[in-house]
Protein backbone atom coordinates (compact mmCIF):
# COMPACT_ATOMS: atom_id res chain seq x y z
CA UNK A 1 0.00 0.00 0.00
CA UNK A 2 1.51 3.40 -0.86
CA UNK A 3 1.54 6.37 1.77
CA UNK A 4 -1.53 8.49 -0.17
CA UNK A 5 -3.81 5.11 0.37
CA UNK A 6 -3.22 4.77 3.84
CA UNK A 7 -6.66 5.77 5.71
CA UNK A 8 -6.04 9.42 6.03
CA UNK A 9 -6.41 11.18 9.87
CA UNK A 10 -8.96 13.61 10.93
CA UNK A 11 -10.88 12.31 7.35
CA UNK A 12 -8.67 15.20 5.82
CA UNK A 13 -8.45 14.71 2.20
CA UNK A 14 -5.28 15.01 0.47
CA UNK A 15 -7.35 17.54 -1.91
CA UNK A 16 -8.66 19.83 1.35
CA UNK A 17 -5.08 19.21 3.39
CA UNK A 18 -3.33 20.78 -0.25
CA UNK A 19 -5.90 23.75 0.04
CA UNK A 20 -5.33 24.14 3.81
CA UNK A 21 -1.55 24.28 3.11
CA UNK A 22 -1.71 26.84 0.73
CA UNK A 23 -3.40 29.04 3.64
CA UNK A 24 -0.50 27.92 6.11
CA UNK A 25 -2.52 25.29 8.03
CA UNK A 26 0.50 23.24 10.08
CA UNK A 27 -2.03 19.94 10.27
CA UNK A 28 -2.08 19.83 6.85
CA UNK A 29 1.46 20.36 6.06
CA UNK A 30 1.94 17.68 8.29
CA UNK A 31 -0.24 15.41 6.45
CA UNK A 32 0.57 15.90 3.39
CA UNK A 33 4.25 14.85 4.62
CA UNK A 34 2.86 11.89 6.61
CA UNK A 35 1.22 10.58 3.98
CA UNK A 36 4.18 11.03 1.10
CA UNK A 37 7.18 10.74 3.06
CA UNK A 38 8.14 7.04 3.26
CA UNK A 39 7.86 7.10 -0.70
CA UNK A 40 9.69 10.15 -1.10
CA UNK A 41 12.20 9.06 1.64
CA UNK A 42 12.92 5.64 0.41
CA UNK A 43 13.61 6.81 -3.28
CA UNK A 44 15.89 9.37 -1.96
CA UNK A 45 17.51 6.34 -0.52
CA UNK A 46 18.21 4.21 -3.44
CA UNK A 47 18.97 7.23 -5.46
CA UNK A 48 21.78 7.98 -3.13
CA UNK A 49 23.25 4.54 -0.89
CA UNK A 50 23.17 6.90 1.87
CA UNK A 51 20.92 7.42 5.15
CA UNK A 52 22.22 10.88 6.14
CA UNK A 53 22.09 12.20 2.65
CA UNK A 54 18.59 10.54 2.06
CA UNK A 55 16.94 12.64 5.09
CA UNK A 56 18.45 15.56 3.77
CA UNK A 57 17.26 15.55 0.17
CA UNK A 58 13.61 14.49 1.57
CA UNK A 59 13.42 17.33 3.42
CA UNK A 60 14.64 19.28 0.70
CA UNK A 61 12.02 17.78 -1.64
CA UNK A 62 9.46 19.08 0.94
CA UNK A 63 10.78 22.40 1.75
CA UNK A 64 10.64 22.96 -2.40
CA UNK A 65 7.28 21.17 -2.96
CA UNK A 66 5.92 22.88 -0.22
CA UNK A 67 7.41 26.21 -1.07
CA UNK A 68 5.45 26.26 -4.27
CA UNK A 69 2.17 24.36 -3.20
CA UNK A 70 0.80 27.61 -4.03
CA UNK A 71 0.71 27.13 -7.70
CA UNK A 72 -0.29 23.36 -7.55
CA UNK A 73 -3.41 23.64 -9.49
CA UNK A 74 -3.94 19.57 -9.90
CA UNK A 75 -3.25 19.27 -13.66
CA UNK A 76 -1.27 15.68 -12.52
CA UNK A 77 -1.55 13.88 -9.52
CA UNK A 78 0.11 15.35 -6.32
CA UNK A 79 2.01 12.76 -5.56
CA UNK A 80 3.52 12.55 -9.28
CA UNK A 81 4.25 16.06 -8.84
CA UNK A 82 5.95 15.72 -5.54
CA UNK A 83 7.46 12.32 -7.28
CA UNK A 84 9.40 14.07 -10.01
CA UNK A 85 10.37 17.15 -7.17
CA UNK A 86 12.16 14.56 -5.23
CA UNK A 87 14.06 13.38 -8.40
CA UNK A 88 15.23 16.90 -9.49
CA UNK A 89 16.16 17.48 -5.76
CA UNK A 90 18.39 14.37 -5.67
CA UNK A 91 20.01 15.67 -9.51
CA UNK A 92 20.89 19.06 -8.38
CA UNK A 93 22.22 17.66 -5.36
CA UNK A 94 24.35 15.18 -7.12
CA UNK A 95 25.05 18.29 -10.05
CA UNK A 96 26.14 20.11 -7.17
CA UNK A 97 28.80 17.39 -5.98
CA UNK A 98 29.57 16.78 -9.39
CA UNK A 99 28.85 13.56 -9.81
CA UNK A 100 28.48 12.80 -13.50
CA UNK A 101 24.98 12.01 -13.87
CA UNK A 102 25.59 9.87 -17.07
CA UNK A 103 28.61 7.81 -16.82
CA UNK A 104 31.73 9.01 -18.14
CA UNK A 105 32.09 5.61 -21.47
CA UNK A 106 36.07 6.11 -21.34
CA UNK A 107 36.30 4.52 -17.98
CA UNK A 108 34.50 1.68 -19.12
CA UNK A 109 34.20 1.42 -22.19
CA UNK A 110 37.33 -1.60 -22.82
CA UNK A 111 35.85 -3.60 -20.26
CA UNK A 112 32.05 -3.80 -20.92
CA UNK A 113 32.85 -4.62 -24.67
CA UNK A 114 35.07 -7.91 -23.69
CA UNK A 115 31.92 -8.83 -21.24
CA UNK A 116 30.30 -11.25 -23.93
CA UNK A 117 33.85 -12.83 -25.35
CA UNK A 118 34.69 -13.31 -21.47
CA UNK A 119 31.57 -15.14 -21.15
CA UNK A 120 32.65 -17.94 -23.53
CA UNK A 121 32.71 -21.52 -22.64
CA UNK A 122 31.40 -19.79 -19.20
CA UNK A 123 27.89 -20.82 -19.33
CA UNK A 124 27.57 -22.03 -15.84
CA UNK A 125 28.27 -18.60 -14.22
CA UNK A 126 24.84 -17.30 -15.39
CA UNK A 127 23.47 -16.09 -11.89
CA UNK A 128 21.19 -19.04 -12.08
CA UNK A 129 17.49 -17.75 -12.08
CA UNK A 130 17.48 -15.68 -9.01
CA UNK A 131 19.04 -12.79 -7.22
CA UNK A 132 18.75 -12.77 -3.69
CA UNK A 133 17.58 -8.86 -2.84
CA UNK A 134 20.01 -7.39 -0.39
CA UNK A 135 23.03 -8.56 -2.68
CA UNK A 136 21.21 -6.65 -5.90
CA UNK A 137 20.72 -3.90 -3.21
CA UNK A 138 24.26 -3.69 -2.68
CA UNK A 139 25.76 -3.97 -5.86
CA UNK A 140 23.06 -1.32 -6.68
CA UNK A 141 25.03 0.69 -4.30
CA UNK A 142 28.00 -0.05 -6.10
CA UNK A 143 27.10 1.32 -8.47
CA UNK A 144 29.28 4.68 -9.84
CA UNK A 145 26.57 7.14 -9.40
CA UNK A 146 25.71 7.84 -12.97
CA UNK A 147 25.07 4.39 -13.57
CA UNK A 148 22.72 3.73 -10.27
CA UNK A 149 20.90 7.15 -11.32
CA UNK A 150 19.75 5.56 -14.19
CA UNK A 151 19.21 1.81 -13.48
CA UNK A 152 17.08 3.15 -10.65
CA UNK A 153 15.16 5.93 -12.22
CA UNK A 154 14.58 2.79 -15.21
CA UNK A 155 14.34 -0.03 -13.62
CA UNK A 156 13.35 0.13 -10.23
CA UNK A 157 10.93 3.54 -10.46
CA UNK A 158 9.69 2.96 -13.75
CA UNK A 159 10.71 5.93 -15.25
CA UNK A 160 10.63 5.56 -19.39
CA UNK A 161 13.84 6.68 -21.59
CA UNK A 162 11.93 9.85 -22.62
CA UNK A 163 11.15 11.23 -19.13
CA UNK A 164 15.01 9.89 -17.89
CA UNK A 165 16.91 11.90 -20.92
CA UNK A 166 14.25 14.85 -20.47
CA UNK A 167 15.32 14.71 -16.40
CA UNK A 168 18.70 14.74 -16.57
CA UNK A 169 19.35 16.29 -20.03
CA UNK A 170 20.66 13.51 -22.44
CA UNK A 171 19.46 12.20 -25.73
CA UNK A 172 17.00 9.00 -25.17
CA UNK A 173 19.40 6.80 -26.93
CA UNK A 174 22.41 7.40 -24.26
CA UNK A 175 20.04 6.91 -21.91
CA UNK A 176 19.33 3.50 -23.60
CA UNK A 177 22.65 3.05 -23.87
CA UNK A 178 23.51 3.86 -19.69
CA UNK A 179 21.00 1.49 -18.88
CA UNK A 180 22.48 -1.15 -20.79
CA UNK A 181 25.65 -0.41 -19.35
CA UNK A 182 24.51 -0.45 -15.75
CA UNK A 183 22.69 -3.59 -16.03
CA UNK A 184 25.84 -5.26 -17.17
CA UNK A 185 27.83 -3.46 -14.73
CA UNK A 186 25.42 -5.21 -11.97
CA UNK A 187 25.62 -8.41 -13.45
CA UNK A 188 29.36 -8.51 -13.21
CA UNK A 189 29.34 -7.30 -9.41
CA UNK A 190 26.88 -9.99 -8.70
CA UNK A 191 29.16 -12.61 -9.82
CA UNK A 192 32.11 -11.30 -8.38
CA UNK A 193 30.13 -11.18 -5.39
CA UNK A 194 28.86 -15.06 -6.30
CA UNK A 195 32.36 -16.23 -6.96
CA UNK A 196 33.44 -14.83 -3.98
CA UNK A 197 30.72 -16.46 -1.58
CA UNK A 198 32.40 -19.83 -3.63
CA UNK A 199 35.84 -19.27 -2.78
CA UNK A 200 35.38 -18.89 0.66
CA UNK A 201 32.98 -22.16 0.75
CA UNK A 202 36.09 -24.14 -0.51
CA UNK B 1 26.40 -11.72 -36.71
CA UNK B 2 29.04 -12.42 -33.93
CA UNK B 3 29.01 -11.80 -30.21
CA UNK B 4 30.33 -7.98 -29.44
CA UNK B 5 27.58 -7.32 -32.68
CA UNK B 6 24.69 -9.11 -30.54
CA UNK B 7 26.17 -7.27 -27.46
CA UNK B 8 26.31 -3.37 -29.04
CA UNK B 9 22.36 -4.07 -30.35
CA UNK B 10 21.23 -6.27 -26.86
CA UNK B 11 19.49 -3.10 -25.39
CA UNK B 12 17.26 -2.65 -28.29
CA UNK B 13 16.87 -6.35 -28.02
CA UNK B 14 15.90 -6.00 -24.14
CA UNK B 15 13.49 -2.55 -25.42
CA UNK B 16 11.46 -5.48 -27.74
CA UNK B 17 12.75 -4.86 -31.12
CA UNK B 18 14.51 -8.13 -32.08
CA UNK B 19 15.39 -9.03 -35.12
CA UNK B 20 15.43 -12.46 -36.78
CA UNK B 21 19.37 -11.99 -36.82
CA UNK B 22 19.83 -11.30 -33.49
CA UNK B 23 17.40 -14.24 -32.55
CA UNK B 24 19.48 -16.73 -34.94
CA UNK B 25 22.36 -15.53 -33.16
CA UNK B 26 21.13 -15.99 -29.83
CA UNK B 27 19.94 -19.64 -30.71
CA UNK B 28 23.39 -20.55 -31.84
CA UNK B 29 25.08 -18.78 -28.57
CA UNK B 30 24.75 -19.93 -25.17
CA UNK B 31 27.08 -17.09 -24.03
CA UNK B 32 24.81 -14.77 -25.66
CA UNK B 33 21.58 -16.44 -24.43
CA UNK B 34 23.62 -16.36 -20.57
CA UNK B 35 23.61 -12.80 -21.07
CA UNK B 36 20.80 -12.09 -22.36
CA UNK B 37 18.52 -14.50 -19.26
CA UNK B 38 20.80 -12.17 -16.71
CA UNK B 39 20.30 -8.76 -18.26
CA UNK B 40 16.43 -9.81 -17.95
CA UNK B 41 16.63 -11.23 -14.19
CA UNK B 42 18.67 -8.19 -13.34
CA UNK B 43 15.90 -5.07 -14.71
CA UNK B 44 12.85 -8.22 -13.24
CA UNK B 45 14.44 -8.21 -9.88
CA UNK B 46 14.93 -4.29 -9.82
CA UNK B 47 11.42 -3.63 -8.57
CA UNK B 48 11.98 -5.96 -5.39
CA UNK B 49 14.34 -2.98 -4.49
CA UNK B 50 11.17 -0.67 -4.42
CA UNK B 51 10.87 -0.99 -0.83
CA UNK B 52 9.60 1.23 1.63
CA UNK B 53 11.78 2.75 4.66
CA UNK B 54 10.76 4.81 7.38
CA UNK B 55 12.52 8.10 7.93
CA UNK B 56 13.80 9.65 10.76
CA UNK B 57 10.88 11.76 12.83
CA UNK B 58 13.79 14.38 12.79
CA UNK B 59 13.05 15.22 9.03
CA UNK B 60 9.39 16.49 10.16
CA UNK B 61 10.64 18.62 12.79
CA UNK B 62 13.23 20.35 11.13
CA UNK B 63 10.85 20.69 8.35
CA UNK B 64 8.38 22.26 10.44
CA UNK B 65 10.55 24.40 12.27
CA UNK B 66 11.85 25.72 8.98
CA UNK B 67 8.43 26.10 7.42
CA UNK B 68 7.19 28.30 10.69
CA UNK B 69 10.83 30.34 9.60
CA UNK B 70 9.94 30.89 5.98
CA UNK B 71 6.41 32.31 7.07
CA UNK B 72 4.53 29.13 5.15
CA UNK B 73 2.92 28.11 8.53
CA UNK B 74 0.82 30.99 9.46
CA UNK B 75 -0.71 29.74 12.52
CA UNK B 76 0.44 29.69 16.08
CA UNK B 77 3.13 26.61 16.92
CA UNK B 78 0.84 23.98 18.49
CA UNK B 79 2.61 20.59 20.49
CA UNK B 80 4.53 18.56 17.59
CA UNK B 81 2.06 15.32 17.26
CA UNK B 82 4.30 13.62 14.39
CA UNK B 83 2.77 10.74 12.84
CA UNK B 84 3.03 7.21 15.23
CA UNK B 85 2.88 9.66 18.17
CA UNK B 86 -0.82 9.53 18.37
CA UNK B 87 -1.40 6.33 19.58
CA UNK B 88 0.75 7.07 22.16
CA UNK B 89 -0.44 6.66 25.45
CA UNK B 90 -0.82 9.84 27.63
CA UNK B 91 -1.98 8.37 31.25
CA UNK B 92 1.02 9.57 33.00
CA UNK B 93 4.70 11.03 32.19
CA UNK B 94 7.82 9.55 33.36
CA UNK B 95 8.96 11.81 36.06
CA UNK B 96 12.28 11.63 34.50
CA UNK B 97 11.14 12.54 31.48
CA UNK B 98 9.16 15.23 32.61
CA UNK B 99 12.16 16.61 34.77
CA UNK B 100 14.86 16.51 31.64
CA UNK B 101 11.69 18.38 29.85
CA UNK B 102 11.14 21.24 32.66
CA UNK B 103 14.92 21.59 32.85
CA UNK B 104 15.63 22.39 29.25
CA UNK B 105 12.41 25.06 29.62
CA UNK B 106 13.89 26.64 32.19
CA UNK B 107 16.78 27.08 31.26
CA UNK B 108 15.98 28.02 27.54
CA UNK B 109 13.20 30.64 28.91
CA UNK B 110 15.03 32.01 32.40
CA UNK B 111 14.66 35.66 32.52
CA UNK B 112 17.47 37.64 33.31
CA UNK B 113 19.41 38.23 36.32
CA UNK B 114 19.23 41.27 38.00
CA UNK B 115 22.79 43.39 38.03
CA UNK B 116 23.91 41.41 35.05
CA UNK B 117 24.93 43.13 32.45
CA UNK B 118 25.40 40.76 29.49
CA UNK B 119 23.58 41.20 26.49
CA UNK B 120 20.05 39.26 26.66
CA UNK B 121 21.53 36.95 23.66
CA UNK B 122 24.14 35.92 26.06
CA UNK B 123 21.86 35.39 29.30
CA UNK B 124 19.52 33.32 27.38
CA UNK B 125 22.40 31.13 25.18
CA UNK B 126 22.65 27.92 27.38
CA UNK B 127 19.67 25.95 26.11
CA UNK B 128 20.08 22.64 27.84
CA UNK B 129 22.93 20.58 29.32
CA UNK B 130 24.58 18.61 26.47
CA UNK B 131 22.60 15.12 26.39
CA UNK B 132 25.85 12.57 26.52
CA UNK B 133 25.11 9.69 23.57
CA UNK B 134 24.18 7.30 26.66
CA UNK B 135 22.80 9.11 29.64
CA UNK B 136 22.22 7.03 32.71
CA UNK B 137 18.25 7.83 32.19
CA UNK B 138 18.70 6.43 28.67
CA UNK B 139 20.26 3.44 30.81
CA UNK B 140 17.67 3.18 33.39
CA UNK B 141 14.88 3.06 29.96
CA UNK B 142 16.89 0.59 28.35
CA UNK B 143 17.17 -2.13 31.64
CA UNK B 144 13.50 -1.27 31.88
CA UNK B 145 12.40 -2.73 28.28
CA UNK B 146 15.66 -5.24 28.42
CA UNK B 147 13.18 -8.33 29.01
CA UNK B 148 11.20 -7.46 25.71
CA UNK B 149 11.73 -8.95 22.30
CA UNK B 150 15.25 -7.66 20.52
CA UNK B 151 13.67 -6.31 18.40
CA UNK B 152 11.45 -3.77 20.23
CA UNK B 153 14.65 -3.22 22.60
CA UNK B 154 16.48 -2.64 19.28
CA UNK B 155 13.76 0.11 18.09
CA UNK B 156 13.94 1.62 21.71
CA UNK B 157 17.73 2.33 21.47
CA UNK B 158 17.36 3.40 18.10
CA UNK B 159 14.19 6.05 19.17
CA UNK B 160 16.66 7.01 22.09
CA UNK B 161 19.23 7.42 19.75
CA UNK B 162 17.11 9.69 17.63
CA UNK B 163 16.10 11.58 19.89
CA UNK B 164 19.47 12.28 21.62
CA UNK B 165 20.97 13.44 18.21
CA UNK B 166 17.98 15.54 17.25
CA UNK B 167 18.29 17.36 21.18
CA UNK B 168 21.82 17.69 20.09
CA UNK B 169 21.29 19.55 16.82
CA UNK B 170 18.54 21.49 18.31
CA UNK B 171 21.05 22.78 21.22
CA UNK B 172 23.34 23.56 18.36
CA UNK B 173 20.86 25.90 16.19
CA UNK B 174 20.29 27.38 19.73
CA UNK B 175 23.66 28.33 20.33
CA UNK B 176 24.15 29.64 17.24
CA UNK B 177 21.33 31.65 17.71
CA UNK B 178 19.87 32.13 21.23
CA UNK B 179 16.54 34.52 20.20
CA UNK B 180 15.00 32.25 17.53
CA UNK B 181 11.79 31.52 18.58
CA UNK B 182 11.85 28.77 15.90
CA UNK B 183 15.39 27.31 17.63
CA UNK B 184 14.07 27.07 21.16
CA UNK B 185 10.85 25.44 19.64
CA UNK B 186 12.79 22.85 17.72
CA UNK B 187 14.77 22.36 21.51
CA UNK B 188 11.50 21.89 23.25
CA UNK B 189 10.72 19.29 20.74
CA UNK B 190 13.15 17.41 20.90
CA UNK B 191 12.87 17.16 24.49
CA UNK B 192 8.83 16.01 24.03
CA UNK B 193 10.28 13.40 22.13
CA UNK B 194 12.46 11.81 24.25
CA UNK B 195 10.10 12.42 27.07
CA UNK B 196 7.45 10.15 24.86
CA UNK B 197 9.86 7.34 24.03
CA UNK B 198 10.40 7.23 28.16
CA UNK B 199 6.82 7.01 28.13
CA UNK B 200 6.24 4.80 25.95
CA UNK B 201 8.45 2.09 27.48
CA UNK B 202 7.47 2.55 31.52
CA UNK B 203 4.04 2.45 30.17
CA UNK B 204 4.58 -1.00 27.80
CA UNK B 205 6.20 -2.06 30.67
CA UNK B 206 3.19 -1.26 33.65
CA UNK B 207 1.01 -2.75 31.07
CA UNK B 208 3.02 -6.35 31.15
CA UNK B 209 3.34 -6.35 34.97
CA UNK B 210 -0.97 -5.92 34.63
Amino acid sequence: MTDAKRPQRNKLSEQDAIERAKQGDAEAFQLLYDLHKRRVYSLCLRMTGNTASAEDLTQEAFLQLFRKIGTFRGESAFSTWLHRMAVNVVLMQLRKKNLPLVPIDETTEGEEEGTVRKELGAADSRLAGSIDRLHLQRAVDELPPGYRTIFVLHDVEGYEHNEIAAMIGCSIGNSKSQLHKARIKLRDLLRANRAEKVAKRS
Amino acid sequence: MNCLQFENALSDYLEGAATSEQQAHLNSCSACSGLLADLSLISSEASSLRTIDEPSVRIWNSLEAQLRKEGLIREPSRPSQPGFFHRWRTAWLVPVAAALLIAAGVKLYQPAKIGDNQPIAKQRTPAAPVVPAVSAEDKDVMNTVASRPPAQVAAYRNDLAQANSFIRDAQEAVKNDPNDIYSQQMLMNAYEQKQMVYRLAVDQNNEDEQ
